[in-house]
């Protein structure tokens, strides 16, 4: 069961779009004068043909306020002064393990858009190769020639991600996992949200489908993605509509396109390495340091020009395990959390509250519609949490110490 | 609950900030681009101040709504979806020849002028003589004065409300001994002139282009019913704090929005939702709805079930093939209840009013999703909300769900009733 994945530029009339027999419905990611400006799923018959007509009131309706938003946008910018501090250099840091593929195709998507330069004073690429197995990474980046190359040999992401970190010489650091490709206004989206909030300490970025080619890849999209939509958000010290803001770290963004103020990142201490370790706990590291970024007291900016495309897991079994270890990262990284910063004691354990009784309901919606693939996942997802909650990160700790000591 | 000011910014002056109040708390904020309202944002004390590049996101955030639903190449007044939201959705065509959204918003704010001389104007009260006062001020300070302002005096203990209407020239008095705010409502729809009938509540003060943009809307459409914004006069304690952030106040947004025959067929099967068509405290009718539907239920409202005869007859409107308009040019403001036993008392009525107008609803428009609101959505969302309670712990809203439940069996008896009355006509006694 597959989806077919159509991009519109709606200055351009409408045309029709057909699905192909094994698609079961579209993906519309929209361009307004080449800006993103939304990203919807619509459930259809296979075959079935939208003509000119409903594609035009489909867009007119999901996607036309975000357009008016867009030229006030324009409008806005043009009475604004003219931006006069210098811009900054960027290093943009690959971490990647065994996948030459994804990583050269990462590669090319980010050539034409690193040598543009997107306005900052400069750009590097720096590939770092995680406790490889072979040499077919190092090959594939000398074959290139143009990105640095670093090895990391103690496994774990976030000692890949430190590496980059103690390697980079950017004045900002941003992060992209190997299974993204680069929107063409990856790194100018950047540089605005960075121009328009430049004492902000981290910016994300909006993450939608590479492909919707497998069943579990639509179903994931469909329980909400990565996505985090298409206006920018300023994520500051509190939040009104939020309670147990900023506990749920999950609003923030995602780990595969990320970045920061390199120089904050040192102050706080890099990654912690006990989390995004890979096997026994793959998840929560991102989770960390965007909590630990809006602690220290500055903003952390979502920017949904600053757009990469993410090949999602393509077996149901591997979604599966993906939510399994969302519960993990999650519990992990709250249970770190709880730790070290008692001063939001009641929001955490309101978020407890919230999470267990949220995936308790998850579970019974799903019973009742006999989704059971859903109810899967909620349930991963639950067991996940649980274990995250009972000793995870302590018993992380220690294996992450054991992988130092060996290095 | 903290400290709440209500504070009124214009977009159009590109303000610097949105400063911290001098003696700390919330702000709930109502965005303006001149005398347009544009919508409206309740902020905390760590998110303030909200500075230059804050207050251009919340220009860009509503300036394209009210754009979008605004102006006319782009599709006019946003229909209603089922839950009564504004489904914004401009032409596509259009959108490419549009540049400078915000210069075009300046002649969308220009102030309607004009004359209210088919307009009456109806207040109903009962003992509340100081209200009415600061009511009766607000409507003699119409840029636009009205034909007529009729107040009738509901069941009064004392002459204090004659007392007070004799203090202003031109308003009419009309004893009403019956009780009940729609048997009042009808004498004063019986004894009004004009050919349009606007209605304001005692505890409400109208802005002074509320007339003439009320006259504006029924010029440029052909609504039978036009409703506008409810904002609060203050938020002065938790009570009100809570009924206008937590629980949407009587409307918060901004946005012009047509209530249609499409309005209604969305949602027959768990009933329509008439009631987010706008509040009693700012309606206004051309006089021909009362002659082709008949008056207000006077089974329904403030002293008999509770509430909702305003969206009883707007349902009877929709079903009639009329239309409803929702134009928040027209605004006024609205001091919400000021202690807990009373708002507990509101929403006890509220929900009771509730039950009973679907009860009428389903006599007589045939709403085929009446009966399963009230047995089957109703307990559900009690039965939701109680569970987010455990979810998310007790906010102040919580405080009143056992008044809603509590309102809502003490309405369950409207199942059983059977047929109700008509009802009654403008020719005089009930057909």
């Amino acid at each position: 069961m597959s989806y077919r994945l159509v991009e519109v530029e709606l200055t351009r009339a409408p045309e029709p779009i057909a699905l192909g027999p094994e698609d079961h419905g579209l993906g519309l990611i929209a361009r307004w004068k080449d800006r993103l400006v939304g990203f919807e799923m619509l459930k259809l018959d296979p075959g079935a043909v939208l003509d000119a007509e409903a594609v035009t009131e489909l867009a007119e309706r999901k996607f036309g306020a975000r357009v008016v938003a867009a030229e006030i946008e324009a409008e806005l910018a043009e009475a604004r002064p003219a931006f006069a501090a210098s811009p900054p250099s960027l290093t943009v840091a690959v971490c990647t393990k065994d996948r030459p593929e994804r990583l050269e195709r990462l590669l090319r998507s980010l050539e034409p858009v690193v040598r543009d330069g997107g306005g900052f004073a400069a750009v590097e690429v720096l590939v770092v190769d995680n406790a490889p197995s072979d040499e077919r990474t190092r090959e594939a980046v000398e074959r290139l020639g143009w990105p640095r190359y670093r090895r990391e040999p103690k496994p774990g992401l976030d000692f890949a991600r430190n590496a980059a970190l103690n390697g980079a010489t950017g004045d900002l650091l941003a992060f992209l996992d190997d299974d993204v490709v680069v929107d063409r206004g990856w790194l100018s989206g950047l540089h605005g949200a960075w121009a328009a909030w430049p004492e902000a300490g981290g910016w994300t970025g909006l993450v939608l489908p590479y492909e919707l080619r497998t069943e579990a890849q639509v179903m994931f999209e469909l329980r909400g993605g990565f996505g985090r939509g298409f206006e920018r958000i300023v994520h500051g010290v509190e939040k009104r509509d939020n309670r147990l803001y900023p506990v749920g770290a999950g609003i923030f963004g995602a780990g595969c396109n990320m970045a920061f103020d390199r120089r904050l990142l040192l102050e706080l201490g890099g990654f912690d390495e006990a989390l995004d370790t890979g096997a026994p706990l793959p998840g929560g590291g991102d989770l960390d340091i965007f909590y630990r970024v809006v602690r220290s007291g500055r903003p952390l900016v979502y920017e949904p020009r600053y757009a990469v495309y993410h090949q999602h897991r393509e077996t149901l079994e591997q979604l599966r395990r993906q939510y399994w270890t969302w519960g993990l990262g999650f519990m992990a990284f709250l249970v770190k959390q709880m730790r070290h910063d008692p001063s939001l004691r009641p929001r955490q354990l309101g978020m407890l509250r919230w999470w267990f009784a949220s995936m308790i309901e998850a579970v019974l919606w799903g019973t009742k519609r006999r989704l059971f693939t859903e109810v899967g996942f909620s349930l991963a997802e639950l067991w996940g949490g649980v274990v995250g909650l009972v000793g995870e990160y302590d018993r992380s700790r220690a294996r992450v110490r054991r992988i130092r000591e060996v290095a | 609950m903290s400290r709440w000011t209500v504070r009124h910014l214009d977009l159009a002056e590109r303000p610097q900030a949105l400063e911290r109040p001098a003696g700390g708390g919330s702000v709930y904020a109502v965005f303006w681009w001149r005398d347009l309202p544009l919508g409206m944002r309740a902020f905390d004390p760590g998110e303030l101040p909200l500075d230059r590049r804050g207050l251009e996101q919340v220009t860009v955030e509503f300036g394209a709504k009210i754009a979008a639903a605004r102006l006319a190449e782009l599709g006019g007044p946003a229909p209603a979806g089922y839950d009564g939201r504004p489904q914004v959705a401009p032409a596509l065509s259009a959108l490419a020849g549009l540049t400078r959204p915000l210069q075009r918003l300046d002649a969308l704010a220009a102030l309607a002028d004009r004359p209210a001389v088919d307009l009456s104007v109806i207040v109903c009260t009962r003992d509340r003589p100081e209200d009415l006062a600061r009511c009766l001020a607000a409507l003699a300070a119409q840029r636009s004065p009205p034909k007529e302002v009729i107040v009738v005096d509901n069941a009064p203990a004392d002459g204090r409300t004659r007392a007070v209407v004799e203090r202003f020239p031109g308003v009419r008095h009309l004893p009403e001994p019956r009780p009940g705010l729609s048997v009042a409502r009808n004498a004063g729809v019986r004894a009004a002139n004009g050919a349009l009938i606007a209605f304001t509540d005692d505890d409400v003060k109208v802005s002074p282009s509320w007339t003439s943009e009320l006259v504006r809307a029924f010029e440029r459409s052909d609504a039978y019913c036009v409703t506008g914004l409810v904002l609060p006069a203050e938020l002065d304690t938790a009570p009100q704090a809570t009924f206008q952030v937590e629980m949407g106040g009587f409307g918060d947004n901004c946005i012009p929005t047509l209530f249609d025959r499409r309005f209604v067929e969305t949602n027959l099967w768990e009933g329509v939702q008439v009631w987010r068509i706008g509040a009693g405290a700012n309606m206004a009718f051309r006089r021909e709805v009362f002659e082709r539907v008949g008056l207000f239920d006077e089974g329904l409202g403030a002293g008999a079930s509770g509430c909702s005869e305003d969206s009883e007859l707007w349902r009877r409107v929709l079903a009639a093939g009329g239309t409803c308009l929702y134009e928040p040019r027209a605004f006024v403001f609205h001091t919400h209840r000021r202690d807990w036993a009373a708002l507990k008392g509101q929403m006890r009525a509220y929900m009771k009013g509730h039950v009973a107008a679907l009860m009428a609803q389903r006599d007589r428009v045939g709403e085929p999703g009446a009966v399963r609101r009230v047995v089957v959505q109703l307990p559900k969302f009690f039965l939701r909300s109680a569970f987010g309670v455990l979810k998310n712990g007790a906010t102040d809203k919580d405080r009143l769900l056992a008044s809603q439940v509590a309102g809502w069996f003490s309405g369950l008896r409207y199942l059983w009733t059977g047929r109700r009355r008509p009802v009654p006509t403008l020719a005089g006694d009930a057909a």
